[in-house]
């Protein structure tokens, strides 16, 4: 990893959705979604409880299939892109879930290093090497032969983002990344989110709640409301904005909501 | 999420609706554990570089049952002595040897083993990936191109359909001699533990140890791909995961003596 005063390397890829939509049992979460985000950069996808933003997180990731609508990563169609054998995709895309979704009966060093070692792309020392690099990324050295249990929540959502950068991955998906986090281990991953775009320069897609965490970090801020964008700005912009649903959330923010 | 927030509240539907409902239900179920058992049989073909996986996945199998295994098959063929005697004492107590050696190797073990399989090892597995897949960890895999049925279907399915016929093996020699415990040591069966054995070894073929053992494959087939399946299957929190681990015991059971019938049916055909 580069140290913090270098240059981004930029080698995130960029992402497109176009239309996208999903229906679960007729009722229709995502209602024609459009987004653009370009390579390196980090945006943050707010909006209320039950409006899609996870829905739309595993469409990016490939989990599930839209009904309608075209997803482009880095040039290439996403059924395409998904269907290239792991050794042989051309970037790779990495997914940290709420709940961090570590593996309960691996070790945290088993965790971070499972893509690495099912896809046999490394020696078992590099392997060892890139388990420790990254673990010191996130702070957590020291804690390799821990089970997921023994750690607490922040722990463990720092684990799951140490997993995420094991493959460097050009482009990382973070649902609600801050979720059931006190306010200083939301500000800590926060730093850690925004060290990974300064070192790393891979592409960052943020599904929040948190505004303030949003506006802090985020190059732009896309406001999804019922299944659609309906505002998409730098944080700045956001602030000054006339969209009623921005300007809940503002108020919300503003009341330390 | 989202989902769980937008969606539609179901009518409810008349007895018919239930009816077709619940026949919709057993044929998905079906149709998805025949799916799992073909990616499972695929990804078999990964056993050599995987073996570490299985070979875990076996000593949990081993470990859950063995000790329970034991206990059920020495009681068992103390049993089956013990009523047998008391109906065969005025006729002839020669046969208890071969009524415990057949009843053990061609339809107790492998039944027996089955249920404990799918019961303990089998329950386990259901809960476990329930688990899994209710807390987004099967998504995770998912997300970094490691396929689900390889890494964690295909070592249960692999080990329990070795082990079985192992356990059932197992079960029969237990089950055998605790039956010739109760000839030895009950004085109103007049029959030497020698005789036991002779008669048991004039009746019991290789063959019929076979059907048992083929019976073993089969069972720990069912009792790895439907637990699994129910695991993989599994929504809605924690009540999802009971609910998906009972299901996965009550089918297993169900599909086990389904196939033992069918089992036993093709081979009287084919005798």
């Amino acid at each position: 990893m580069t140290s913090g005063s270098q240059q981004p390397k930029r080698r995130g890829v960029a992402l497109d959705l176009r239309g996208v939509r999903r229906s679960y049992g007729g009722a229709e979460v995502l209602r024609g979604v459009d987004l653009s985000v370009n390579a390196g950069e980090l945006l943050a996808i707010v909006g209320q409880s039950g409006t899609g933003k996870s829905v739309l997180l595993r469409q990016i990731i490939g989990l599930e299939r839209p009904d309608a609508g075209r997803i482009t990563v880095g040039g290439l169609e996403l059924p395409r892109y998904l269907a290239i054998p792991p050794e042989e995709k051309p970037f790779r895309i990495a997914m940290v879930f709420q709940n961090a979704a570590l593996l309960a009966s691996l070790t945290v060093a088993e965790n971070v290093g499972l893509r690495l070692r099912e896809h046999r792309r490394h020696r078992p020392d590099e392997i060892e090497a890139i388990i420790h690099r990254v673990l010191a990324d996130v702070e957590l050295e020291g804690t390799e032969a821990k089970l997921p249990s023994e750690l607490s929540g922040g722990m463990r959502k720092r684990v799951a983002i140490a997993r995420a950068l094991a493959v460097d991955p050009e482009l990382i998906l973070y649902d609600e990344p801050t979720a059931d986090l006190d306010p200083i281990l939301t500000q800590q991953i926060g730093e850690l989110i925004g060290r990974i775009r300064t070192n790393r320069g891979s592409t960052q897609i943020i599904v929040t709640h948190n505004l303030p965490l949003a506006r802090a970090i985020a190059d732009r801020i896309a406001v999804l409301d019922q299944g659609r964008i309906v505002e998409c700005s730098t944080p700045a912009e956001l602030a000054a904005s006339r969209q009623p649903l921005t300007r809940e959330f503002l108020r919300a923010a503003a009341l330390g909501v | 999420m989202a989902v769980e927030a937008i969606g539609r509240v179901p009518r409810r539907p008349g007895p018919i609706g239930r009816l077709g409902a619940g026949l919709l239900d057993v044929l998905q179920v079906l149709g998805e554990a025949a799916s799992l058992f073909t990616a499972a049989v695929r990804a078999s073909a990964f056993v050599p570089v995987d073996r570490q996986r299985v070979v875990v996945q076996m000593v949990r199998v081993g470990t859950d049952t063995l000790s329970i295994g034991a206990l059920l098959s020495v009681f068992v063929g103390m049993v089956l002595v013990v009523q047998a005697a008391d109906q065969l004492r005025e006729v002839n107590e020669s046969v208890l040897g071969p009524i415990v050696g057949l009843a053990m190797t061609k339809e107790l073990g492998p039944v027996m083993m089955a249920f404990l399989l799918a019961g303990r090892a089998g329950s386990a597995m259901a809960a476990e990936l329930g688990s899994m897949t209710v807390y987004d960890e099967i998504n995770a895999l998912r997300t970094m191109d490691i396929d689900p049925v390889r890494f964690l279907v295909m070592p249960r399915f692999v080990a329990a359909t070795l082990a079985l016929p192992l356990l059932i093996l197992y079960s029969d020699f237990i089950g055998v001699w605790g039956g010739a415990l109760v000839v030895a040591i009950d004085p109103a069966i007049k029959l030497t533990t020698n005789e036991y054995f002779a008669r048991m070894l004039e009746w019991v073929h290789f063959s019929d140890v076979v059907i048992g053992l083929v019976k073993g494959l089969m069972f720990g087939m069912i009792a790895s791909v439907v637990p699994c399946t129910f695991g993989l299957r599994t929504r809605g929190g924690t009540e999802g995961i009971a609910t998906a681990t009972t299901s996965a015991v009550v089918w297993s059971f169900i599909l086990i003596l389904v196939f033992d019938f069918l089992i036993v049916r093709g081979s009287f055909a084919v005798n």
